[in-house]
């Protein structure tokens, strides 16, 4: 979380118990009615003298109100963490698809929001996918929808048949057991997922190679040099902050289009205005020195060829 | 000329008609910007979803706005930073963004105050969903790893946040504005 980070202490502690102190009277109020609606409820199924349509009637928006509740109650106890927002913004707090992004951050109050996933090779920078879910779930549930969708853009290449996802690399929010198992058996190397906060080897030792094969035991369909590479990745991960900030500039840092159907237009559409100017940079062979080696090694086309040395060796 | 039959309404002036492209250098970025994407395929899966998800009931009527030139309006909006009435109006007088819009030629009056209008493209926005907006990604990146200019082999993930909200014109934020750009522009 890096953006909301230090910018909201200082004046904004005025305005969080503010909010604070509303939410709680609410939250008391709604405590004392939630009983009188169970027990209007209870009261509804043993009255009979009531016309059968009307109780049906009666007994739906009970229950919406109940649920209704149920969901401002979770909202209201996430409030308590609120930021001051900016003076002509306005924001649905209760709007079940946002959710406050709090996660990963110490002492700062919360921003309401939501939290795209990209997946993006990290050669150049071109973002491959993009999810983006309903409230603020672990970054871990991002990487298969996210891998999916990558599969299908590779189905629709026909000219090549050899394509395929040979590892992933992620920060330490994608530990996780399962995620690295799903990604094995779907032949993804995960070496580029740290498992302790220390940073990754740039290049591995023939023992490291050899025991990410056997821990992910795909002897049989990946190389040695194709852990090198997920190892690479893996180093040179923070490389996606420049991708990130390269979106923030096209305006997905603020979703100003309505719902989660608007946000996620409005993020497509950045990220699809993003890749050209990857791939303008690509044709121009404006990259970086290690975007260049990585795209030596994966022996990708580039249009200026007297720049580029194709050899590995 | 399929394009040219859909904008007629606004290319028929009486004007001299411009070529588009020669105006447009093409080391310039916006062209080299456009040139990147594959219209014919983004505009054909546009039109086929919104074929199926929204049929028209008669083949009357003037014709509309090009999928093309909406889709590119929408995308420029991203790459320039731009709001709705600002892209719409450079299309007016910026040949760059009229040769990203896929316009060859053009012939305009004078007195002619829009090509297209902000709420056209509200509402070829509001027809756009996830599953769309997925496709059309999907397509760009096919096309990219078709050429061989990217690579699936080795990705990165990573989440951001980015805030929900809009912004309405009213009093308060207007006097909220001026107050902040005064208070800026007295500092020494």
């Amino acid at each position: 979380m890096r953006r909301f980070g230090r910018q909201c202490r200082g004046m904004s502690k005025v305005f969080v118990t503010l909010v604070r102190q509303t939410e709680r009277q609410l939250l008391e109020m709604g405590h004392q009615v939630l009983p009188l609606a169970w027990a209007a409820q209870a009261c509804l199924h043993g009255a009979p003298q009531l016309p059968a349509d009307q109780r049906v009637r009666l007994n739906i928006q009970l229950t919406a109100a109940l649920e209704a509740h149920d969901r401002i109650e979770t909202q209201s106890r996430r409030l308590t963490q609120g930021k001051a927002l900016a003076h002509y913004k306005i924001v649905n707090a209760y709007d079940p698809t946002i959710a406050p992004i709090c996660k990963g951050k110490s002492n700062c109050p919360a921003q309401f929001g939501r939290k795209p996933g990209i997946i993006a090779e990290p050669a150049a920078g071109f973002i491959f996918a993009f999810h983006l879910p309903i409230g603020n779930p672990s970054d871990a549930s991002y990487v298969e929808p996210l891998v999916d969708k990558v599969e299908q853009a590779i189905t629709r290449v026909r000219t090549r048949s050899t394509l395929a996802i040979h590892s992933l690399a992620g920060d330490l929010a994608l530990n996780d057991a399962t995620l690295r198992e799903a990604l094995h058996e779907r032949g993804i190397l995960t070496v580029g997922i740290p498992k302790t906060v220390d940073p990754l080897p740039p290049s591995p030792t023939p023992e490291d190679v050899l025991r990410s094969l056997d821990e992910a035991d795909l002897h049989h369909i990946r190389t040695p040099s194709q852990v090198h590479l997920a190892y690479a990745c893996g180093y040179s991960r923070p490389v996606v902050e420049s991708i990130i900030a390269s979106l923030l500039c096209h305006g997905v840092g603020h979703l100003t289009y309505k719902g989660h159907r608007g946000a996620i237009v409005q993020t497509g559409m950045a990220v699809m205005a993003h890749n050209a100017a990857t791939l303008v940079r690509i044709h121009e062979y404006r990259l970086s020195k290690r975007a260049r080696t990585f795209r030596r090694r994966l022996r990708l086309r580039c249009r200026k060829a007297n720049h580029c040395n194709a050899s590995i060796n | 000329m399929q394009l040219l039959r859909y904008l007629q309404h606004w290319l028929t002036g009486r004007g001299p008609c411009l070529q588009v492209a020669n105006f447009v250098p093409e080391t310039h970025p916006l062209r080299q910007w456009a040139d990147t994407f594959p219209w014919a395929a983004l505009v054909a899966a546009l039109d086929r979803s919104f074929a199926r998800r929204f049929p028209r009931p008669s083949t009357r009527g003037r014709p509309p706005v090009s999928t093309r030139v909406l889709l590119a309006l929408e995308l420029l909006k991203h790459e320039l930073a731009c709001s709705d009435e600002q892209i719409c109006s450079r299309l007016r007088t910026d040949l760059a963004v009229m040769y990203a819009c896929g316009i060859q030629e053009v012939q305009v009056d004078g007195s002619q105050e829009h090509f297209v209008l902000p709420e056209v493209l509200a509402q070829f926005r509001s027809r756009l969903d996830a599953p769309l907006m997925e496709e059309l990604l999907a397509i760009q990146a096919a096309t990219a790893m078709a050429d061989g200019l990217v690579s699936p082999a080795h990705l990165v993930v990573d989440t951001f946040p980015s805030e929900q909200g809009s912004q309405r014109v009213n009093d308060a934020a207007t006097l909220y504005k001026a107050q902040k750009k005064s208070s800026r522009s007295s500092r020494p």
